[in-house]
């Protein structure tokens, strides 16, 4: 049996992998909110994150912070660019969610070989956000990336909900996600909207992507680990819910820390898998969504 | 002076079936014109045709000028207004929420945004006590009322409302019929589909009768002394 000390230690890390989990499986929410659709495309927005700001760090010369805010912009770019080119037309026809679904993994697969092409195999990693040594609290230790990455994940799900509870855009798209057809009678651009979720989930995930990399590593291929991680913190939370997705991954992240911790590295995802299992079979509407 | 809509030909196809044979109608300026019919009659997807919610063919002109067919957003930006069948009104949101929206194409939240909001408050009293209440909460009435309220937010120069009356009590159904006869009276133009003849045909200069998709007759209110009246129309068809 562990020590508490180093318990508690790996809960805390658990906690901080499940803020990008959060994070990620808010921007499922928000596309499939916006449309009804499940982008699975969502993992090459985290991919993205990382590989820009280090190559805008490493080839360009950009300081951090400027190359994670051109990162950010530009993948919310390139998530509109899928929009338009992949989910927009589909849409538009009322392509069933298992197209959507196909389409979009391919769209994941086609921008993840691309970059495999442009950036090469080998992982690469960022540098913390700052140099302070780590915060120590009885016998555990803090890092301080694990708070950077505590804070701005907490400051965006708060500008988020200040964001869909007071902004006239944001009203517009719950708007759409609670009755599309009444949305249009009121006159707002729901095609626009849809374009719009795109950029912003894909500018969390781009978001969650630059966090993560000084902690771990990243490489073209990350995307879709990341990618069913947020989507199962998207279920725990009841799918649509934020507020859901993100407890939803803090849970998971916890439930996979304790998994390596007492049974062993291998059972990190058999965690991950059970905890979806459950939810499925005995609260399928999640945290907080309600039965239906 | 064209009329505030002219419709010709208008016919709408859910896949192969045709919900609503070639139709043609026209409301002046003003007017409040009834389109009655049973279930099933089309009454649903002429409004929704002539919002271009429904794909069909045919000619939908608003003051003279073409409305598009595939566009509901665009039509509503001209000034046409739906109130739907079953309200549309978002649930999850507040009343205050949902007629904001109402306003969306309305830039900014100023003297104009108030007045619109102070005219509705005045014809419905009641929303403005429920302000802050989630709109799924509401009872029929009031739902319907919010429904027809943040329509009038988007300042309509026609309004076109599906079965207003559907699932209210009597009394209630009189009350918001009544609302949008003091409405019709203050100038604005109304189609107003439903199935509650006796109460239409109150506030209504001219009706439309519809059956099986196909506008059968169009009559005025001295024509339907009865209900049997208005059954012979529809057997007619």
């Amino acid at each position: 049996m562990p020590e508490t000390t180093f318990l508690i230690q790996t809960l805390v890390s658990g906690v901080g992998t499940g803020f990008i989990y959060g994070l990620i499986g808010i921007g499922f929410c928000v596309i499939y909110n916006a449309s009804g659709i499940v982008n699975f495309a969502q993992g090459v927005f985290v991919m993205l994150g990382g590989m820009i700001t280090h190559a805008l760090l490493t080839r360009a010369g950009l300081p951090l912070p400027l190359a994670a805010l051109v990162a950010v912009v530009a993948v919310a770019l390139i998530g509109v660019v899928i929009e338009r080119a992949v989910v927009r037309p589909l849409w538009r026809r009322n392509a069933t969610m298992f197209v959507m679904i196909l389409a979009t993994l391919a769209a994941q697969i086609v921008i993840e070989r691309l970059t495999l092409l442009a950036a090469g195999d080998q992982p690469k990693t960022l540098p913390g956000f700052s140099d302070a040594a780590p915060l120590r609290i009885g016998g555990i230790a803090i890092g301080v990336q694990l708070l950077w990455i505590a804070g701005v994940s907490l400051l965006l799900v708060g500008a988020l909900a200040l964001f869909f509870a007071r902004t006239r855009t944001g009203r517009a798209m719950r708007a759409c996600a609670i009755n599309r057809e009444a949305a249009a009678l009121m006159g707002i651009p729901v095609a626009r909207m849809l374009g719009f979720s795109f950029a912003l989930s894909a500018g969390l995930g781009a978001v969650a992507g630059i966090l993560i990399t000084p902690t771990q590593y990243t490489a073209f291929n990350v995307g879709v680990p990341f990618a069913i991680s947020g989507f199962i913190a998207a279920i725990l939370g009841g799918f649509g819910s934020a507020l859901g997705a993100f407890a939803g991954g803090i849970m998971l992240g916890v439930a996979q820390a304790l998994a390596i911790v007492l049974f062993g590295a291998g059972f990190k995802n058999v965690a991950a898998l059970s905890i979806l299992l459950l939810f499925l079979l005995a609260r399928p509407a999640g945290l907080f969504g309600k039965a239906h | 002076m064209a009329p505030v809509l002219s419709v010709e030909g208008l016919s709408a196809r859910y896949g192969s079936v045709e919900a609503l044979h070639p139709a043609d109608l026209a409301l002046g300026h003003g007017e409040l014109v009834a389109v009655l019919g049973p279930n099933g009659a089309g009454k649903s997807t002429l409004l929704r045709a002539i919002m271009g919610l429904t794909p069909g063919s045919g000619r939908v002109r608003f003051e003279g000028t073409e409305l598009p067919r595939d566009d509901p957003r665009a039509v509503t930006m001209r000034g046409v207004v739906l109130v739907p069948e079953g309200r549309g009104i978002f649930g999850p949101m507040t009343v205050r929420e949902n007629l904001d929206l109402g306003a969306y194409l309305l830039p900014g939240r100023g003297g104009e945004f108030a007045a619109r909001l102070e005219q509705v408050f005045a014809l419905f009293p009641r929303l403005k006590d429920r302000q802050s209440q989630l709109a799924g909460s509401l009872s029929g009435g009031e739902q319907q009322m919010l429904a027809i309220g943040r329509a009038l937010m988007a300042a309509p120069r026609l309004l076109l409302l599906d079965e207003p009356s559907l699932g209210l009590a009597p009394r209630l159904a009189a009350e918001i019929l009544e609302t949008l006869g003091r409405l019709n009276r203050a100038g604005l133009a109304i189609l107003l589909v439903e199935q509650r003849a006796p109460l239409a045909l109150k506030l209504a200069r001219r009706a439309y009768l519809l059956a099986v998709g196909r506008i059968v007759a169009e009559v005025t209110p001295d024509q339907i002394a009865s209900p049997h009246d208005l059954a012979r129309y529809y057997f007619a068809a």
